[in-house]
């Protein structure tokens, strides 16, 4: 008897409480804060390119073996501010004592902000350029400028891809 | 402190704070390049497969000149190597029993690189020698040395121009 009184009462506590009716008016504020840095990131196909050798009467540009790279740029930017991809050569086309100059890489390119260009070892040149945050996809189609005046060779040198945003 | 030294601080809190949104933001990758340049040659005669020497009073016309055949050389090659233009006959000038002597035919020559000669049956002789990669453009004049002592009849024979490279 004595239980089954102290179940009722607790119902009848939890009832009460449970009540709107009953309820005092309350009120709360929460602050939210959502932290949205900048940030920069740049994907490419593929980390390596190879241009075949060519007779430059029939092929006087060489497309690389793995065809057009295909870039995605994202970033995080502050409102109107310029997001860049630039491209720059490590150094010319080196075999051993041989150089075939840098220039003779150039590209077009496909792609909202993307844009065509002759490639440098001196100075970074603009692939890509975009105001504000977003994705953007594009190709770059790489070309080699193939010429009787070189001398037989493999010749090498890296790409350096730079995204920027402010 | 004094109300001076507190703003400062908090303006310098307030600064050290925004730092982080205008930083710039950057992503870079690398893409290795390739580029494979092999030894080859290319000799071109301007389609040229005939040379006919007129017929012509000794008395007059001593030595009788072919119209000039223009010669190009295009060849890849390491650096220091020799680039080679050689020419051999595959017999003397032969019409039916009758023969005149494969040396009674000679050449001039202008271009860079080019040099005259006198025809040979059994050794190449040279025509022209480079070093390294290159186009080089020249002419050959045939000239063939005319003479009383020759047999009435059309001689024939075929000159092999060989493009060395290493």
């Amino acid at each position: 008897m004595r239980i089954r009184s102290v179940i009722v009462a607790a119902v009848f506590i939890g009832a009460a409480q449970a009540s709107p009716a009953l309820a005092q008016p309350q009120s709360a504020t929460a602050t939210m804060t959502v932290s949205v840095s900048t940030s920069a990131k740049l994907t490419i196909s593929s980390s390596t390119l190879t241009f075949a050798d060519a007779n430059p009467d029939l092929v006087p540009q060489i497309a690389p073996a793995q065809g057009a790279l295909s870039i995605t740029a994202k970033a995080r930017a502050t409102d109107n501010a310029q997001v860049v991809l630039t491209v720059q050569a490590d150094d010319d086309l080196r075999s051993g004592l041989q150089v075939i100059p840098a220039s003779a890489i150039t590209w077009t390119a496909s792609g909202t902000g993307f844009a065509s260009g002759t490639l440098s070892k001196t100075a970074p040149v603009t692939l890509g350029q975009w105001t504000g945050s977003g994705s953007r996809t594009g190709s770059q189609t790489l070309a080699f400028r193939n010429l009787w005046t070189y001398a037989t060779g493999t010749y090498t040198c890296v790409l350096l891809y730079t995204l920027s945003g402010p | 402190m004094s109300k001076a030294v507190w703003t400062a601080a908090a303006a310098l809190a307030v600064f050290t704070i925004a730092v982080p949104a205008i930083a710039q933001s950057t992503a870079t990758a690398t893409v290795n390049v390739t580029v494979n340049v092999s030894a080859r040659a290319t000799l071109d005669l301007h389609g040229t497969n005939s040379v006919t020497f007129a017929d012509a009073d000794p008395d007059t016309t001593p030595s009788i000149a072919a119209p000039a055949l223009t010669i190009d050389v295009k060849s890849r090659t390491s650096a220091a190597s020799n680039v080679t233009l050689t020419v051999v006959s595959n017999q003397d000038l032969t019409s039916g029993s009758d023969v005149i002597g494969i040396a009674n035919l000679t050449w001039t020559s202008t271009g860079t690189g080019f040099a005259a000669g006198t025809m040979n049956k059994t050794t190449a002789q040279t025509v022209g020698s480079w070093t390294g990669s290159g186009t080089r453009s020249g002419t050959v004049t045939l000239k063939l040395a005319n003479s009383w002592a020759y047999n009435a009849g059309a001689y024939t024979a075929t000159l092999t121009y060989t493009l060395t490279a290493p």
